[in-house]
């Protein structure tokens, strides 16, 4: 195979970057973008002003302004953030045909054997990074690697407004001094079940006899020692193919109990569906997971293979989350249901 | 060394022991062949360190004893361009090899026959009379279904089992299962199971004639040999514990089907034309007495077919990659061929109707 060139970009606080664009009055105040205390509301995006007060997506608004009292809040306009994605994906274009969406902010692009910039993917990255700065406004990361998996990573080296390259060389270098959490699909259940094999970094895997790899991860261990060793074979493709949908709610007041979380579901569940059927994705359902998040913001996910998102499943999924909470009340009931690769899912044998 | 032979007589043992030679190896003398010449004799031994193949054949003139290995690729080739017919002179002339026949003259680099690597010895544990049909067929209706570089090493080869009157082989990639039989005449006083690596079956198939001539089988705790009168193969074995493939055979399937082989073979090979060149899906639509077949691919053209099967009962929808189902109907010989099924999700049990050596499970696709 020849040697492949790919580009990670990744926009600079998406949400944030764009608010400050629109209302330079701003300027370089901490802001964020997410719901109000009142509506027990967490931030979706904050600006690095905000990120030195220890500002994170995802974190109650209330504890992110207990962090930064001066933060400046504003509610979320999906729509100006949808335009200014496609304006983004539309530059994109103009440099590779082959430009795959990961979500509003992020793309890869395939540029092998592209004649621009002399061929050069780094300068392609350079160009694409000045596009987006002066006709949207917005800054953007990049990372260039020979596959999509070290793209990625390297493009969250420089940020903001940066840009990182892993030549083919650099890459066996690299890769062994790579915490293993690093690649993209290592959460933290995995990687403590690699650490207690003694598995910080990449290199360290090929410490572990493959037998007890295989013992413990099963087929991931193929992709997991790829990974490894630098190598992913997976193509930037086009059409994107969606792997879940989901729904959840945060709830005004907390939900003390078991029953009052039950009496929740037939309306997530109605929803979710509602949204599978707009993906035509019913049939495709391989996996439902519930999620709970408790008034603590600790949160936590059961999920199950199923052949259809059924209440049944559901219900006996959110009995096992809330016994995890011990007793915990509730803020927020997530639905996710898995999809089974679009239209072609070989089964396996059960050996 | 010296010797003369004819083309054809070198040739054939040649070739047989090239197929376990790489071309190039991290060893220089693993690309080299061992000629071996003692009284009438000449054998020629070919080896990766994992197989090992070694062809004899007899030479009526041999002027010189020896042992020397030369470059396996080389010689064969220049063997085989040679004009049919023709007598080739070998001589080794100190460190080279010199190969003349008429007027032609090549002389090549050799390396010591001391140095050649053999698989350590021995003992076959259990031994086996086979006829060479009975082997190449167990290994012929089983060995497509090897996984082929799979991280479960265990599953890149074949399952080999003996047990008391039985010999049986398996092979499954994870997708689909493939299990073949042979009721032995006279028993044998043991059970064993040993894993052939893919490469060493392919071999084998390769290698094995299509009659009825004897051959013996010797099993060992790392090893397999095949000893038959023109040649002897041997292969290390993979070290690994196979599935218990009697797990993943279904038993209590509800939907019995038979259909006609060259029929159902045929609708499937057309239907796969218009199938997804990647996922290969078609879609089985069962009603009484009738299967559907069906096919798409992502420019929406459609393939669609009806042929007439025995079957009473509810209707079933369920999708295949349809080269697993090609691949099946294909090493069936019977006339007729019965499906065993139970649902879209389970796997289906495929033999031919009159015949119980061989046994198939296919897992579906969700289309």
């Amino acid at each position: 195979m020849t040697q492949r060139k790919i580009i990670h970009i990744d926009l600079d606080c998406f949400f944030a970057a764009v608010e400050m664009r629109d209302n330079p009055k701003l300027g370089d105040q901490p802001i964020a973008v997410g719901g109000s205390v009142s509506s027990r509301g967490v931030i979706a995006a904050c600006n690095y002003p905000a990120r030195t007060f220890g500002v994170r997506s995802a974190m109650p608004t209330a504890q992110a302004l207990k962090l930064c009292p001066h933060l400046l809040l504003v509610p979320g306009r999906m729509q100006a953030y949808k335009e200014a994605s496609q304006q983004v994906m539309a530059i994109l274009k103009r440099y590779s045909d082959i430009v795959e969406p990961l979500s509003l902010d992020e793309a890869y692009l395939d540029v092998t054997g592209s004649a621009l910039c002399q061929g050069s993917a780094t300068r392609i990255a350079e160009a694409i990074r000045h596009t987006i700065k002066t006709e949207t406004g917005l800054t953007a990361s990049a990372g260039v690697a020979p596959n999509k998996f070290l793209a990625k990573i390297a493009s969250d080296e420089r940020k903001p407004d940066g840009l990182f390259v892993i030549c083919p060389h650099q890459v066996p270098d690299f890769v062994a001094r790579l915490p293993v959490q690093k690649i993209p699909g290592i959460g933290p259940k995995t990687a403590s079940r690699l650490q207690e094999l003694g598995v910080h970094y990449c290199q360290d895997v090929f410490k572990v006899p493959l037998a007890r790899l295989i013992r413990q991860f099963g087929a991931y261990s193929q992709t997991l020692l790829e990974r490894c060793q630098g190598l992913d074979q997976r193509p930037v493709s086009a059409e994107r193919v969606r792997k879940s949908v989901g729904v959840e709610q945060t709830y005004a007041q907390d939900k003390c109990s078991l029953q009052d979380c039950e009496a929740e579901l037939p309306a997530l569940l109605s929803t979710l569906q509602q949204r599978l059927e707009r993906h035509r994705a019913s049939s495709l359902v391989h996996k439902v997971a519930v999620k709970l998040k408790f008034h603590d913001f600790q949160q936590t996910t059961v999920e199950q293979q199923v052949q259809t998102a059924d209440l049944a499943s559901i219900r006996s999924l959110l009995v096992t989350a809330w016994q995890r909470g011990e007793g915990r009340p509730v803020r927020l009931i997530g639905l996710q249901a898995g999809l089974a690769e679009q239209d072609h899912k070989q089964l396996m044998l059960e050996l | 060394m010296h010797l003369s032979i004819d083309k054809e007589t070198l040739l054939k043992p040649l070739q047989m022991v090239s197929g376990a030679i790489e071309r190039r190896h991290t060893l220089p003398i693993l690309s080299n062949v061992l000629l071996d010449v003692q009284q009438d004799q000449l054998s020629l031994t070919g080896t990766d360190l994992e197989i090992e193949m070694v062809a004899s054949v007899a030479v009526s003139q041999v002027h010189q004893q020896g042992r020397i290995t030369v470059p396996a690729r080389k010689l064969l080739d220049i063997c085989r361009s040679l004009p049919d017919g023709c007598q080739i002179e070998l001589t080794q002339v100190g460190e080279h090899f010199v190969i003349s026949s008429g007027k032609a003259k090549f002389t090549l680099t050799t390396l010591p026959a001391l140095d050649y690597p053999n698989l350590e010895s021995w003992q076959g544990e259990v031994n086996l009379q086979l006829s060479r049909a009975e082997l190449k067929r167990l290994l012929e209706e089983t060995a497509f279904s090897m996984a082929n570089q799979d991280v479960r090493y265990y599953l890149n080869g074949l399952l080999f089992e003996v047990d008391q009157q039985l010999v049986r082989t398996v092979a499954t990639d994870g997708h689909r299962l493939a299990m073949s039989q042979l009721q032995l005449n006279e028993p044998v006083n043991a059970q064993q199971q040993l894993i052939i690596p893919r490469k060493g079956v392919l071999e084998m198939l390769r290698l094995l004639p299509d009659d009825d001539g004897s051959l013996s089988l010797s099993l060992g705790s790392n090893h397999i040999r095949l000893v038959d009168a023109a040649f002897s193969f041997s292969s290390k074995l993979i070290d690994g514990r196979f599935p218990d493939y009697r797990r993943v055979i279904p038993r209590n399937s509800t939907k019995q089907v038979t259909a006609h082989r060259p029929v159902l073979k045929d609708a499937c090979t057309r239907a796969s034309i218009l199938s997804n060149e990647k996922y290969r899906g078609v879609r089985f639509n069962l009603a009484p007495s009738e299967l559907q077949i069906t096919a798409n691919n992502p420019e929406h053209e459609q393939a669609e077919e009806v042929i007439e099967v025995e079957y009473q009962g509810d209707a079933l929808e369920i999708g295949f990659n349809v080269s697993y189902v090609l691949d099946v109907l294909n090493s069936l010989n019977t006339d007729l061929v019965m499906l065993h099924l139970s649902d879209s999700n389970s796997s289906v049990l495929i033999e031919g109707v009159g015949n119980a050596q061989a046994s198939y499970v296919v897992m579906p696709m969700r289309l």
